[in-house]
């Protein structure tokens, strides 16, 4: 009954575990992949009013023009990038909805897309339902998880169409660097590659790093397609609402996939986030917030026996590193669990490359981090 | 950052906890444990943390009480305005909170006792007899919900323990 396509992607076998995790009364979870803060007042009550004025019917394709308008401007001071926001900027049901279609407005059956890993575990399957292959490119510690150029230009092939970039990196906090971005622009105008570059946790950075979109740089314009939301900033993980922006060609092909599989995003969340952009205080508090949080969670986990994690700089994920605990992820997230009621995320569900590693989430509160690093320095001394 | 807004940082941790390890302080900030201590000894000192408190559900311990907001017109005094006569009511340990506010009445007080009976006599024998005050108007709290920025109910909105 089901399709081919469907039926080869694999179920990934962590799924259970998750289940189990999800249905468990105690258990303090480092596996949070959205904040733990409430959407700002000021969002909450714009998407009230808009309900109270009915401002509940389909929006135009695009998503309504004074959200485009606002975004377009955001992108000119904050991204570098001039887009028209009649043509060049699609309003879309959260970032995932986003990539989806990039994926398809772009990607031809058998084509590659290459995508560094570890990584956000959409990205593979949007690539296989449009029936085209992606290609993993490995990323090390060493180099922070930041995808290496050299490691690009080895898997280019004559299929190979676009890379997936995502910056900062979801589970691994990497965020690219300027130069990082530079010479993989310079590979995709070189080769004629297509950047979606996903930048869903562009606010979400710390120490000295800068958030770069790689959009902005000279001969990327017409190669790149930007991706990002309202989620992880604004605490809007459950509104749904994403953005795309690229140049008006390859904009109106995604438009014409979202005109007849999703119509419009919720214009609810449109009206909510219409003035999401004025709200920068907010938003520096939780960056503030999780900031601190990061340096409780990454000092504990390197303060455990055979555990030992680099600062990660972006979002609000460690990656530690568990190879001298001799366990796998897999095993190491469920023994934890197990054993002590704390949950972690396998670092191999987000590619081969996790493997050795598990993502702890610091989008929870200071306590639950102190408590999970108590429960696992418990685990360990048991081990 | 500067002085001044360590010490901040270090005043809004210790606000949403006041139990808040130092060590965690000082990892989050980074400064070291002693440095953090000598701080907090210093915005002790100088008032500016006034004292460390524990909110209590004592409700739920099965200890009732009760309490009353309780307006108050007073007739400010000749030099004095009204703060003779606030000091003098804050120094009640029934009286929880007071304030001076613009309105009808001049001040607000939350009173807490153990029974109606405590507060009705706080009202009658202590509060309304003062010769500034010229009125009261006693509002007795049926439920409550939040205190001091916590919330007194149990919250069921939950997020998923996991997500991708």
């Amino acid at each position: 009954m089901i399709s081919k396509r469907v039926k080869e992607i694999p179920f990934s076998g962590i799924r259970e575990f998750f289940e189990l995790v999800q249905k468990s009364k105690d258990v303090v979870s480092l596996g949070v992949g959205e904040p733990d803060f409430p959407t700002p007042e000021a969002l909450k009550d714009a998407g009230i009013r808009a309900i109270e004025n009915d401002y509940t019917s389909y929006t135009s394709n695009y998503g309504i023009l004074k959200l485009r308008e606002r975004i377009a401007e955001k992108l000119r001071l904050k991204n570098r990038l001039n887009r028209d926001p009649e043509k060049e900027i699609l309003i879309t049901t959260g970032v995932s909805e986003a990539l989806d279609l990039a994926i398809r407005a772009i990607i031809n059956p058998g084509e590659e897309v290459l995508v560094p890993e570890p990584s956000y575990v959409a990205y593979k399957p949007t690539v296989w339902f449009a029936h085209a292959d992606p290609i993993a490119i490995p990323t090390t510690e060493e180099n922070g998880f930041r995808v290496q150029a050299e490691d690009i230009k080895k898997r280019i092939t004559k299929k190979t169409k676009a890379i997936i970039l995502p910056s900062p990196n979801n589970p691994t906090g990497s965020v690219l660097r300027k130069k990082d971005l530079e010479e993989i622009a310079d590979i995709a105008i070189d080769k004629n590659l297509i950047v979606i570059s996903d930048e869903l946790y562009e606010e979400l950075i710390y120490d000295d790093e800068r958030h770069y979109s790689i959009g902005s740089f000279n001969g990327m314009e017409d190669l790149t397609i930007t991706l990002n939301g309202f989620s992880k900033a604004y605490a809007f993980t459950g509104w749904r609402l994403g953005y795309a922006v690229g140049n008006s060609e390859i904009i109106e092909a995604m438009m014409k996939i979202h005109q007849y599989t999703m119509l419009c995003a919720p214009s609810i969340a449109q009206y909510a986030a219409l003035d999401a952009f004025d709200h920068k205080k907010e938003v520096r508090g939780m960056v503030r917030s999780y900031d601190l949080r990061r340096k409780l969670l990454v000092k504990g986990l390197n303060s455990l026996s055979n555990i030992s994690c680099i600062m990660p700089k972006g979002a609000f994920y460690a990656f530690p590193n568990i190879k001298e605990t001799r366990m796998n992820s897999d095993k190491f997230a469920r023994a934890l669990f197990k054993e002590v009621g704390v949950a972690v995320i396998p670092g191999n569900t987000f590619g081969a490359s996790g493997e050795g590693y598990v993502r702890c989430s610091y989008s929870v509160s200071r306590e639950t981090i102190s408590e999970a690093l108590g429960r696992m320095e418990k685990f360990l001394k048991r081990l | 950052m500067n002085k001044k807004n360590i010490d901040n940082e270090i005043l809004k941790l210790l606000e949403n906890d006041a139990r808040i390890p130092i060590s965690e302080i000082s990892t989050m900030l980074d400064l070291d444990e002693r440095e953090i201590e000598k701080r907090i000894d210093k915005l002790k000192n100088a008032g500016i943390i006034r004292k460390f408190k524990t909110s209590i559900d004592w409700k739920k311990r099965g200890e009732h009480r009760a309490a009353a907001i309780i307006q108050v017109k007073v007739v400010p005094q000749q030099r004095a305005g009204f703060s003779r006569i606030c000091k003098e009511i804050s120094k009640d340990s029934r009286v929880k909170d007071l304030f001076v506010a613009t309105g009808e009445y001049d001040l607000i007080l939350l009173v807490e006792s153990a029974n109606i009976d405590e507060i009705s006599e706080f009202i009658t024998e202590k509060l309304a007899p003062k010769k500034e005050v010229v009125g009261t108007y006693t509002h007795i709290v049926l439920r409550e919900y939040k205190r001091d920025g916590v919330i007194s109910f149990d919250d069921k909105t939950e997020r998923l323990k996991i997500s991708i």
